[in-house]
């Protein structure tokens, strides 16, 4: 009996040993982190002070009283919907496009091309995008000009209402080709014999694609629009280095300006409670997403 | 009591043969980590090879070289105080860096490595804007101040002096404003410190500054909203729209292509056409900064003294001073200035007058150019410096909370005083949230 007992225990705690490096790495490269963003949003800190004391909600209410705050998350709700339903769309159509595609080189050619955007750094396609698009010299505003399609040059970086547009097209270039790309492997995966069977029942394009397609590649879409939305939620680097989120702030999302906070103006306790929040919205969102998946693949089953 | 006392002389005679006998030089040892802004090929080149030869003299000492761009300097060491990972000697953007290092009790005085060099070399200005409690916290390396630059060709081709107010610049550059040239640009990212650096050129030629005597901000003196009023013309009338957004280097690009008439800068406006459009060199000039009315007196708006310093972090600070000191020498002083002539000004007085330093061909050729701006760096110090170092000055500048205001009022319509009395507000909020 005892030695039963010792048996399991022994077992139970080789256990824990296999698992205690995973669990090492979990706690300080990502517990660990969203505790003390946590525990630094209820302070005072700044980056280049030691000293600091506990505040209580003093930085959540400064941030939600703060009209830059408003700004910012308004502007990366636009610039997170624009930029995935322009990904979305994009994307399924490439997808749709490719799989329709006929011989292995034409399918192999058009599958590196679409992929293009998405093989290069962010911060390179930031930089080449804003030298195509600079108002003095920039090759799309003296094209557009010299076509007599503008007057003048379109100042795309500097003009309020065109900023945020001109950089959620940019990141819809950037991100369709993932979307795609997955996509067309969801695709791929839909037995041929029902689009047969559905056309000798006398189905249309339109009814196959309703009732086989989408059915068939939903969830697929469903994950990539979680993981995206997280991703465009919190990317930091096209904006930053085409126009540090301005003039004015007309460009400024909440990465930015959690950026600034933490960066330019060093409120680390600041910084932190605005990150908390993002990091409470972005859960719910998750959470509601998660739901709506779920509740679609019980309707599958 | 003889031979006692002859015992005694013997042996004082003896120790003193011994103390006059030199000790033998300890031998420097260690690793030194120096982190410096100088990312261009040239500047990089000659610290490199300083560093090496350094390492030949001293094999027991190495020296780990990190280039950070002067705008991820501030982020990098400031993320340092977070995570330890801190230099032993680095370089320092300005005179007001210096001040918010010492702030943040992160470098060390070197008042014996001055007097190694030569206390007397350097100016007192320089050494006083890196001077907190009588401690001398930075090591004045090479200096440089604002002048305006203009296209002798350019004014001359429409029969326009060289302005020397405000307001004949205004109309120069207007004049100037045509045929794919720009007459002067007005950059306004609050990535970078431009909107304040032209803000400042216009207050102080009135006699005032943006910062009170108790170091308050003041934008919203009647000088300074006038000052605001200009610029927001000058961007309308003569600038392209487009640098709303700009940052120093895409500002002074424009410049350096032909694309402005005038600009205001230091010496490496020379370089910079120099390597873009060697065809215009011959006619790039500078002159003293405009002033209010004429016959106002000269002056110096922004003096820059870039400094070397030496952290608490150092693990081998000896070593770190020697060669930091290994830098002044002569050879390895005059072969860094070269690198970027007329740009980089000695910051040690007698290498003004050195053969080798004026054997430079670019210093031959803009010599009158290299007096104009040594005038400029006589008369001034950093922006906000004027009421002495303190880290307000460092905070209005490095805030980009001036450049926002700026962008506020041209991007959304926000009335002047209304947009002057936010910003000033806060930047109050951060000084007072940082320093007090």
């Amino acid at each position: 009996m005892d030695l039963r007992h010792t048996f399991r225990r022994d077992r139970n705690l080789t256990r824990w040993l296999f698992v205690l490096p995973a669990m090492l790495v979990v706690i300080s490269l990502l517990i660990y982190p969203v505790f003390s963003t946590v525990a630094n949003s209820f302070t005072n800190r700044t980056l280049i002070r030691p000293a600091y004391k506990f505040t209580g909600l003093t930085n959540y209410i400064n941030i939600l009283k703060d009209v830059e705050f408003h700004n910012a998350f308004f502007n990366t709700i636009v610039w997170t919907f624009f930029s995935l339903l322009g990904q979305v769309v994009i994307g399924f159509i490439g997808a749709l496009c490719l799989n329709k595609v006929r011989g292995k080189i034409p399918r192999t050619i058009y599958r590196i091309c679409m992929i293009i955007p998405w093989a290069f750094p962010s911060i390179a396609i930031a930089l080449v995008w804003k030298w195509l698009l600079n108002g003095i010299y920039g090759f799309i505003p003296s094209m557009l000009s010299q076509l007599n399609l503008s007057e003048g040059m379109v100042q795309f970086l500097s003009t309020p209402h065109l900023v945020l547009p001109t950089l959620v097209f940019v990141n819809i270039w950037f991100g369709s080709p993932l979307i795609m790309v997955n996509t067309y492997a969801a695709l791929q995966t839909i037995p041929q014999d029902q689009y047969e069977a559905a056309q000798i029942d006398g189905a249309n394009a339109w009814q196959s694609f309703r009732a086989i397609t989408i059915p068939h590649i939903k969830v697929v879409i469903g994950l990539l629009v979680v993981l995206r939305t997280i991703w465009v939620f919190n990317s930091f680097d096209i904006i930053y280095m085409m126009t540090a989120g301005g003039p004015a702030s007309v460009s400024t999302t909440m990465s930015i300006y959690i950026y600034k906070l933490g960066w330019t103006s060093r409120m680390t306790g600041k910084a932190s409670a605005a990150a908390v929040i993002l990091l409470i919205f972005l859960l719910v969102l998750c959470a509601v997403y998660f739901l709506l998946l779920r509740r679609w693949e019980k309707e599958d089953l | 009591m003889k031979k006692s006392l002859s015992f005694l002389l013997v042996l004082v005679m003896l120790l003193g043969i011994t103390a006059m006998v030199p000790a033998e030089q300890k031998e420097l040892e260690g690793e030194i980590t120096f982190w410096h802004s100088f990312t261009q090929g040239a500047r990089m080149e000659a610290i490199q090879e300083a560093a090496n030869k350094f390492m030949e003299l001293n094999p027991k000492v190495t020296i780990k070289m990190e280039t950070y761009s002067w705008g991820d300097f501030n982020t990098k060491w400031n993320a340092g105080l977070m995570t330890g990972d801190l230099p032993d000697i680095s370089t320092a953007q300005g005179t007001g860096e210096v001040v918010e290092m010492v702030n943040a009790g992160v470098i060390s005085p070197v008042p014996d490595l001055i007097d190694e060099i030569g206390r007397d070399r350097f100016s007192e200005r320089a050494l006083s804007d890196m001077t907190r409690d009588g401690n001398n916290y930075g090591v004045p390396y090479y200096s440089h101040a604002q002048v305006m630059w203009y296209r002798q060709d350019l004014l001359e081709a429409n029969n326009l002096e060289v302005p020397t107010t405000w307001k004949e610049f205004y109309d120069a550059a207007i004049a100037l404003t045509k045929d794919g040239v720009y007459g002067a640009a007005v950059s306004l990212s609050p990535n970078d410190l431009l909107g304040t650096r032209y803000l400042n050129f216009y207050v102080q030629s009135g006699g005032g500054s943006l910062l009170n005597d108790d170091l308050s901000p003041n934008l919203t003196s009647e000088l300074a909203i006038e000052g605001i009023k200009f610029w927001l013309d000058v961007y309308k009338n003569c600038s392209p729209a487009e640098t709303i957004n700009y940052t120093v280097l895409d500002h002074a690009t424009l410049y350096y292509q032909g694309l402005t008439a005038f600009d205001f800068n230091s010496g490496f406006m020379v370089s910079g056409v120099q390597n873009n459009r060697p065809d215009l060199v011959q006619y790039v000039k500078c002159a003293l900064l405009p002033t209010m009315n004429e016959g106002d007196p000269a002056y110096g708006a922004e003096t820059s003294h870039i400094p070397l310093v030496l952290w608490n972090n150092a693990k081998a600070p000896e070593a770190a001073k020697a060669f930091l000191a290994f830098l002044y020498q002569e050879d390895n002083y005059v072969r860094f200035l070269d690198a970027v002539p007329v740009g980089m000004l000695p910051a040690l007085k007698d290498i003004t007058t050195n053969e080798k330093f004026l054997a430079n061909p670019t210093v031959e050729q803009f010599k009158e150019e290299i007096a104009i701006i040594s005038e400029a760096i006589s008369l001034g110090s950093a922006i906000g410096f004027e009421h002495g170092p303190s880290v307000q000055a460092s905070y209005l500048t490095s805030q980009g909370i001036v450049e926002e205001m700026f962008q506020d009022i041209i991007t959304n319509g926000t009335e002047v005083e209304v947009a002057a009395q936010r910003a000033q507000d806060k930047l109050t909020e951060i000084f007072d949230t940082m320093i007090n």
